[in-house]
């Protein structure tokens, strides 16, 4: 499982989106408490720029995004779902054939860490047996109101079945690091199919491995 | 070939002469922002100095003079000026670039140490500034033109308001009850509700079956204030959000979210509170806020409250708002049924991409189309939906889909998922309206209640036949 703390970043240079021909294609699942802050991920990933205020997702948005990694042209369709627990029977069918979730949590609100084990559950309920975990504190940018340690999301990391890679980041966007980064670096290893790579951290003062 | 403009316009503009390292600076600046911009564009400018001369000569004097500086500090002092304005707004004509103003400075001879120009030059420098003069002239012409022409649409809009306005006030809400269902009253409505009568035609044709009354609304509003206040002392000790809580907490967070800073962000607070204490079976459900911001725009606050409340009532909101998801299928089903006999291409094509109408649909009927649609395009869809009803919401969402048609049939899943979430922002009423007008509620004969009927009848013999009620999901 990777884990991502994220920050407020804007995005140096934004690769072109190719439009109609890809190698693969991978469902992103994004899931969460509401007002977490998913749909500003999902916009700073699409754009490379970061809107504080965004409308509430109702029901689910999408983005398509296409990556070029290794060579290969992946595209990239994010599910960005509404996070209140009303709209859970509506999400609930939309985890069908995702490769890919990303759980969000914001980290000056306990309340919506504690729920991410309720969202990992729907995940492993609803998703593929193979779906690909990436958990996300948001609003790391906050940090003088942080009520979740980066510590405990380690533990959660690791507590969490071994079938999911397992691994934690420290997301510092102004030193440079960006979510294109981090949710590029899921892709090729659901291309290259390894089973379950633990892969190095890229630069040690950032990320912290669990 | 004007090089000589900057520097005799230095003594013509003594006020600016004690500026020099201004001068200095903003050609610093210049040069730097022209090299950021991009290095060999620079390279051939500073090669043809003199028409880098005549650029820092425009720059200077539009960016740099007095009169730029006088002018920006009103602005940014927030109006604390006001004694100013009257002079600034004299001096502001000044600012734009007109040609006559420049006159002086470029037409000028070079000084007495220079060469002077020859005759040929001197000819051509007069014909090339007059024929920048022309151009801008001719800029000037046409964008008066330009404004001429949307004055007189906008008077012709503004007439036609005006008289629907008289028409609505003295001949229609008299005899609201005798006339509404009339051919021309509704003609009338379609074409869009005077922005004065909005809110009165909204809440006449969405009614008040819930018999609520403004003290009602006065005693949930004092309720809700009362758990707001044990919200904020509690809040700031744990983060306590369970049961009626969270619905308080959420309404917070999602006007923060929304709606932060906005002039009406205490009365939207106030009628989703009272509405959550109203209704705390429902509570507040992500979407509402959209809804009562519209009706908090065209109607008072007790009235917003009680059309919001009979609004949510409506058999199609409840569905929707209660997340039955079963009920919520048949919706589906049925705006199916028309998009299949609407728009038989795009069907199929949504059909190929699996893309179900629950992927954009959703979104679209929560809101009311006033999260997707831009506001004074999504109050008309509001005003033809008091006319027609729920069946209406899903006719708005067929002329979408038919307004884009043709870009939607070269679009894969994700694109048109995409495009859906996002509607462009232009756009327009009429346009939208048109494709509404040539989307038929029709399918063989049955409208929209039959259809909705008839699959709901399916649902009762299959329950019937389960002893239990199916879910599908």
């Amino acid at each position: 499982m990777y884990f991502v703390e994220h920050f407020s970043f804007t995005m140096q240079s934004a690769e072109l989106e190719i439009e109609d021909s890809f190698d693969f294609l991978f469902k992103i699942i994004l899931v969460g408490d509401s007002n977490v802050g998913k749909t500003c991920v999902v916009h700073s990933f699409k754009s490379g720029i970061f809107i504080e205020k965004q409308q509430n997702t109702i029901g689910v948005d999408f983005t398509v995004r296409t990556l070029k990694i290794d060579g290969k042209k992946i595209k990239l369709q994010v599910w960005d779902t509404a996070g209140q627990e009303r709209f859970r029977t509506i999400t609930q069918s939309y985890y069908r054939s995702a490769h890919g979730a990303m759980v969000a949590y914001d980290i000056t609100r306990r309340s919506t860490f504690e729920s991410v084990s309720q969202w990992i559950r729907e995940v492993e309920q609803y998703g593929a047996a193979s779906v690909l975990l990436i958990l996300i504190g948001n609003k790391s940018d906050l940090h003088a109101n942080r009520q979740v340690l980066f510590e405990d999301a380690c533990t959660l990391a690791q507590n969490v079945e071994a079938a999911f890679v397992l691994m934690a980041r420290e997301l510092m966007a102004r030193n440079g690091m960006t979510a294109i980064d981090e949710i590029s670096l899921e892709a090729p290893s659901l291309t290259l199919n390894s089973s379950h790579p633990v892969r190095d951290t890229l630069a040690p003062d950032k990320n912290c491995r669990c | 070939m004007l090089c000589r403009t900057s520097v005799s316009h230095a003594p013509s503009a003594k006020k600016e002469t004690k500026s020099s390292t201004n001068r200095i600076y903003s050609l610093l600046l210049f040069l730097l922002l022209s090299y950021v911009g991009d290095p060999t564009q620079t390279q051939k400018l500073v090669n043809n100095w003199s028409c880098l001369c005549f650029f820092y000569c425009v720059f200077h004097l539009v960016l740099m003079s007095p009169c730029v500086s006088q002018e920006e500090q009103p602005r940014d002092s927030s109006g604390a000026s006001c004694t100013q304005c009257p002079a600034s707004s004299g001096r502001r004509k000044n600012l734009e670039f007109e040609p006559l103003s420049t006159t002086a400075l470029i037409l000028e001879d070079r000084p007495a140490n220079l060469p002077a120009k020859s005759m040929e030059e001197t000819q051509r420098h007069k014909q090339e500034y007059e024929e920048m003069v022309a151009g801008a002239k001719r800029r000037e012409m046409k964008d008066a033109q330009k404004k001429k022409l949307q004055m007189k649409e906008r008077h012709r809009h503004e007439d036609s308001i005006s008289n629907a306005m008289v028409i609505w006030n003295t001949e229609i809400l008299p005899h609201w009850d005798s006339v509404k269902g009339t051919r021309r009253v509704r003609d009338l409505w379609w074409q869009g509700l005077p922005p004065s009568v909005r809110g009165r035609v909204w809440s006449l044709a969405i009614g008040n079956e819930l018999n609520i009354t403004p003290e009602l609304y006065e005693i949930f509003l004092s309720r809700a204030k009362e758990k707001w206040r044990s919200y904020s002392e509690t809040s700031s000790v744990n983060d306590n959000e369970s049961g009626e809580c969270l619905s308080t907490a959420l309404i917070h967070r999602e006007l923060q979210t929304n709606f932060s800073g906005g002039p009406y962000h205490d009365l939207l607070h106030s009628v989703l509170g009272a509405y959550t204490c109203y209704r705390p079976d429902i509570g507040y459900v992500q979407g509402m806020s959209f809804i009562a911001a519209v009706l908090i725009l065209n109607l008072e606050e007790a009235d917003a409250f009680i059309t919001f409340a009979n609004l949510l009532n409506k058999p199609c909101q409840m569905a929707f708002f209660r997340v039955d998801h079963e009920l919520m299928l048949k919706y589906f089903a049925a705006f199916e049924v028309f998009f299949e006999e609407n728009l038989p291409r795009l069907f199929n094509h949504f059909q190929c991409n699996n893309l179900t109408p629950d992927l954009y649909l959703i979104d679209w009927i929560f809101t009311l189309y006033s999260k997707s649609l831009p506001l004074d395009v999504a109050c008309r869809v509001w005003d033809v939906f008091c006319r027609d009803g729920e069946e209406s919401l899903f006719r708005t969402g067929l002329g979408i889909l038919r307004l884009y048609e043709d870009i939607l049939l070269q679009m894969d899943f994700i694109h048109i998922a995409q495009f859906l979430s996002r509607l462009p922002e232009d756009l327009h009423s009429h346009t939208l309206f048109y494709a509404m007008a040539n989307t038929h509620m029709v399918s063989r004969n049955r409208r929209w209640t039959q259809v909705f009927s008839a699959l709901m009848k399916d649902t009762n013999k299959e329950t019937d036949r389960n002893g239990s009620p199916a879910l599908r999901s």
